[in-house]
């Protein structure tokens, strides 16, 4: 759904770092969202890690890079990353271009579904982080 | 008729004797990577040609081709006619923004470093656990994309110095700004002030600089004439570590990959090789080495202006690698690391990294 110009789905699960997460089956799904795509700009190199590396929930375990920007990727979750998205190694301009769909970055298995919790999910509750960040980035601006 | 701009005053004559051989289309790496014969300096010197007979305009319509260029000198280095292109670049980006016809990345790039000490905006340094500005012997300078894109290869650089019980300190340091002259700005004199004043104050009589880029800019830049001038010299790492010993050798094939401001800019082949030698007995180079080296892609604005492109070029020096079955490509240069880290694809097993960073990791195994 559409939140204050930028397009944020109601049905995803949130990392406050901009990371959107879904369930996939037994996996689940995270990329980057609109807010974080649209800040950084046209993105440049995303890493793709081993597939089979232990995450650590909160804990970086990637970089995406934009021209001016140098981001971390969080993991959401405890768990293994199971697959990356190849195509992103030579396009990686599909996350600005799809980033809930083609654009997706990494598949996940948790250690505990529960964990999902943690995130940020529903409307109201979405709503008041993109707005504070979109004043804290603001002013940084 | 009169010349309009600066780089025909100073390089009419240069431009008049491109003979449009295209030597240098068949080494340039941006030609290699997009078959752009506007990208070329043949290319760039037919449209300079044109601008200065007043059929064409010095105009937005020129910032792609004439703003994209790594200015890595291969082309100078195979023209017959001895003409230097990257210099005659440079001065027309600087005719460009004194029109108002700049890539907006460098014009980015100009204002970020009146308002912050590094090319990225970073406000926060990383301290990689140690002191800065004490009394040494040598300053660690370590550039821009050291301290904020290859931190970790930094902190490993960092760790062999202290291994090899070097006395140095790191500084409040903050950007040569030499890029600025390359793309169509001047060098920012508040920030040269700062690293003077800083480097004075640590009483070092050398500074050891991580970037190659950095070096030139202390050494060829006349705002930097002061550290000459007061008897501090300024050399790079490959040069600073070639007399070690290290105590450990590595069985894997093993390349290098001459950074263009390190080989071509500065002359510095062999130091770089002597120290490979010394921990690498399978030592190959690849078949574009010392002066015909491939560039990297990232220099001269090209990775923050044409990423794509950037990492195009990337891409072919690292297959250069694959071919001679390298498992480790090294380096020197932190944007040479950075980019070619990018560029690497998945199924390229190799390892990239800075010599210095490489022989770390072996010390610590």
């Amino acid at each position: 759904m559409e939140m204050h110009g930028y397009k944020m789905p109601d049905d995803l699960y949130y990392e406050e770092n901009h990371f959107w997460v879904k369930e996939e089956g037994d996996l689940l799904v995270m990329g980057m969202d609109d807010f974080a795509q649209v800040m950084a700009g046209e993105i440049v190199y995303v890493q793709l890690p081993d597939e089979g590396k232990r995450l650590k929930a909160g804990k970086k375990f990637a970089k995406i890079e934009s021209g001016k920007w140098l981001g971390k990727v969080f993991a959401p979750v405890n768990g293994e990353l199971v697959a990356v998205n190849e195509e992103l190694e030579t396009n990686p301009g599909l996350i600005n271009d799809d980033c809930y769909g083609n654009g997706w970055l990494y598949k996940i298995k948790p250690d505990e579904r529960g964990e999902l919790d943690n995130l940020i999910r529903g409307q109201e509750a979405v709503e008041k982080w993109l707005v504070a960040d979109i004043e804290k980035y603001a002013k940084e601006e | 008729m009169e010349a309009k701009y600066d780089f025909e005053r100073k390089y009419r004559d240069q431009i008049l004797k491109c003979s449009r051989c295209g030597f240098c289309q068949a080494v340039c790496p941006l030609f290699g990577a997009t078959l752009r014969p506007a990208y070329n300096a043949r290319g760039k010197m037919l449209i300079l040609k044109e601008v200065m007979d007043g059929k064409i305009e010095l105009n937005d319509e020129l910032i792609e081709t004439m703003f994209q260029c790594t200015t890595c000198a291969i082309c100078t280095e195979n023209c017959p006619s001895g003409v230097e292109v990257p210099e005659i670049i440079k001065l027309v980006r600087k005719d460009m923004v004194n029109i108002g016809s700049c890539h907006p990345a460098f014009k980015g790039m100009n204002e970020v470093l009146k308002k912050h000490t590094n090319i990225y905006a970073e406000d926060e340094l990383e301290d990689f656990e140690r002191e800065r500005n004490k009394k040494a012997e040598y300053v660690y300078f370590i550039g821009c994309v050291g301290s904020y894109r290859e931190d970790e290869a930094t902190l490993e650089t960092l760790d062999l110095l202290d291994r090899l019980k070097v006395d140095y300190t790191l500084i409040d340091e903050v950007c040569c700004s030499g890029v600025l002259e390359d793309v169509g700005y001047q060098i920012n004199e508040d920030l040269v002030r700062k690293n003077i004043d800083i480097i004075l104050a640590t009483g070092a009589k050398t500074v050891i600089t991580g970037c190659p880029y950095c070096s030139r800019t202390f050494n060829n830049k006349p705002q930097y004439d002061e550290l000459k001038d007061k008897g501090i010299m300024v050399i790079h790492i490959s040069q600073f570590l070639k007399d070690f010993d290290f105590g450990v050798k590595t069985e894997k094939r093993v390349t290098y990959h001459d950074p263009c401001d390190l080989g071509r800019h500065c002359g510095i082949y062999e130091e770089p090789r002597e120290i490979i030698r010394k921990i690498a007995p399978d030592f190959v180079e690849m078949p574009h080495n010392r002066v015909d080296a491939l560039c990297c892609g990232a220099g001269g604005g090209v990775r923050g202006g044409y990423p794509k492109n950037s990492l195009a070029m990337a891409r072919r020096r690292l297959q250069e690698a694959e071919e001679i079955g390298a498992e480790v490509v090294l380096t020197e240069c932190n944007s040479c690391v950075h980019n070619l880290s990018n560029a690497k694809l998945r199924k390229q097993k190799f390892g990239i990294y800075n010599i210095s960073q490489f022989i770390n990791e072996l010390m610590e195994d």
